[in-house]
């Protein structure tokens, strides 16, 4: 398992795949390799990425080989039975960066959260239809440009018109995250990937569901 | 004190007669003067009236001929989108694969895409304040115009899969940078500012800057001097603290700091370097003038002793913005004024000074 967590953390895909393999091969559960591996990976990233010294491309390294491992121990058809919850997220519309959402989308996903990416430039009613549909504990949005504040402001009363009131409303992103929650109408605001996924395992107090 | 004389005392550490104000107004020009995005971003003789006429408002020390980010991508073949009201992004990338890169030639910046008009708007800038104010330019940063060529994770994955690769493409962002630098100063730019946000340490960690970007930024800077750059002015946004100190070997004399970094520590990670900074950008939308004068005063403040200021904006003032909130950064400046004929005028100069020299006019771009 350790070399599993050591090729996750150096973000070599090809040797977690391989480790990964070799552990199934060896009769190890996908469910372990997944929490003792790759959620162990991700804790150790996690404990590195203080504000001060997060970057998105060794993240962006990490997820891409966790994701490369949850594919082969996941295939599309045989989705993991377990989460810690749904959350849907996106960038709002007229943003079209996505960089620091797909890093968030990794990390959450590592961190065995079902993650529904509504994309960038998304219209804020796609996002709420989505998190209505899906039954998210959150919508998560991500804006690099300021423009999209008053969109972001909006959406806690169009929740609010369809009864989802329970769905915690986040945001982050270098546009959004000079703003204060209560300056932008939602729970939290994240400073990094890690300090989004610390909220989020608050508020499901790190449980797990039935999905 | 005109605002090249500001600026060149701030740049060597001597006392100016105000500290030189450089609101970092982009789009912002078009919004005041009530033109869309779409069409500031297109039409090299509008922005530079809509920059004229944001100057007279706020009478600032600088003026931009700067479009937005894509510039570089779409003169080497990248589709852009052109939303009204926002800036242009890519629809379609120049280099959809590494191994087309062969295949790709540098633009010429008197014919592709928008080039020619921002050369356009750069000269008619020069024409109208001459060397009175300040007038900047905009290349982007090697690393930058690279994951604009490709799309920001492939040019990233790519950087770790085949480095080698990579750095052919670094270069041949560098050498983009050069020639589109070169061709602004041609046209009368005073300096064009290196403008780098993917370098920051929030994208990509202090290291890779160090081996990757560094020695690009280097080149680029000798080049820019050679053809004729007053003064080097690196902007990096977000927590740039780690790489501060690389940028005197990068050849910097500006230094632009985002709000994110602490005044203190910017001062000590490069103690020779003149500073340009940094109100938070989102403050220019959603702070009051009394906020912002504030903030100014105590920035100004914290530089009193030190020199080798210019008070600015962490990153681009939002196009948003409210006019009273830029106008109390200028204000803030403006009312700490001294006269220049203090005795003491030359007894705060620190470091290396590091003047001006002023180019003539192109011909080329009357």
């Amino acid at each position: 398992m350790d070399l599993l967590v050591k090729a996750l953390l150096d973000g070599d895909q090809a040797k977690a795949l391989v480790e990964a393999k070799k552990l199934r091969v060896a009769g190890v559960g996908c469910e372990r390799i997944v929490t003792d591996g790759v959620e162990a990976a991700m804790a150790e990233l996690d404990a590195k990425c203080t504000v001060e010294h997060f970057n998105l491309l060794e993240i962006m390294l990490a997820g891409r080989a966790v994701m490369g491992v949850l594919r082969e121990l996941y295939p599309p058809m045989d989705p993991p039975p377990v989460t810690k919850g749904t959350v849907v997220i996106g960038t709002p519309e007229g943003d079209v960066h996505d960089l620091g959402k797909n890093v968030f989308k990794a990390v959450l996903t590592a961190k065995r959260f079902r993650v529904v990416d509504c994309g960038k430039d998304c219209p804020i009613e796609t996002l709420i239809e989505t998190a209505e549909r899906e039954g998210a504990v959150a919508l998560s949005v991500s804006g690099l440009i300021t423009a999209v504040i008053p969109q972001v402001r909006l959406l806690r009363e169009r929740m609010r018109e369809r009864g989802l009131e329970h769905v915690r409303l986040m945001a982050g992103g270098a546009a959004l995250k000079q703003a204060s929650a209560e300056s932008l109408n939602v729970d939290f605001v994240a400073d990094t990937a890690f300090d989004g996924l610390h909220y989020l395992e608050r508020i499901t107090g790190g449980n797990d569901e039935q999905h | 004190m005109n605002s090249i004389e500001r600026v060149n005392a701030a740049l060597s550490f001597e006392k100016p007669d105000r500290v030189p104000v450089i609101a970092q107004v982009f789009g912002h020009a078009a919004v005041l003067a009530g033109v869309s995005l779409h069409d500031y971003v297109r039409d090299g003789e509008l922005l530079a009236r809509c920059q004229i006429r944001a100057l007279r408002r706020y009478d600032y020390d600088a003026v931009f001929a700067l479009m937005d980010t894509s510039v570089e991508t779409e003169a080497a073949g990248s589709i852009l989108t052109y939303p009204r009201d926002c800036y242009p992004y890519v629809a379609s990338f120049a280099l959809p694969e590494i191994s087309k890169l062969e295949g790709l030639s540098l633009p010429d910046p008197r014919k592709d895409g928008r080039m020619p008009e921002l050369l356009k708007a750069a000269a008619i800038l020069r024409r109208e304040v001459g060397d009175e104010v300040l007038v900047v330019g905009c290349v982007l940063g090697p690393l930058t115009v690279a994951m604009q060529l490709m799309g920001a994770e492939p040019a990233l994955y790519l950087a770790i899969d085949q480095p080698e690769r990579f750095e052919r493409l670094l270069d041949f962002s560098a050498d983009l940078a050069i020639r589109f630098g070169t061709a602004q100063l041609e046209a009368g730019v005073h300096l064009p500012v290196v403008f780098d946000p993917s370098a920051s340490p929030a994208v990509v960690p202090p290291s890779f800057f160090r081996e990757f970007e560094l020695p690009r930024l280097e080149r680029l800077f000798t080049a820019l001097k050679q053809a004729g750059a007053a003064a080097n002015w690196l902007h990096i946004a977000g927590p740039a603290t780690p790489i501060l100190p690389y940028y005197p070997r990068a050849g910097v004399d500006i230094a632009n700091f985002d709000y994110c970094v602490q005044a203190s520590e910017a001062q000590v990670a490069v103690p020779r370097t003149c500073l340009d900074g940094n109100i938070k950008p989102l403050s220019f939308v959603e702070s009051t003038p009394e906020a912002i004068s504030e903030e100014s005063s105590a920035l100004l403040d914290r530089f009193a002793c030190r020199g080798g200021f210019i008070l600015s904006s962490g990153c681009e003032i939002p196009p948003e913005a409210q006019p009273e909130n830029v106008a109390a950064m200028v204000s803030a400046a403006r009312g700490r004024g001294v006269n220049i004929a203090d005795s003491d005028r030359k007894t705060g100069k620190r470091g290396t000074p590091n003047p001006i020299h002023l180019r003539p006019l192109s011909a080329r771009y009357p």
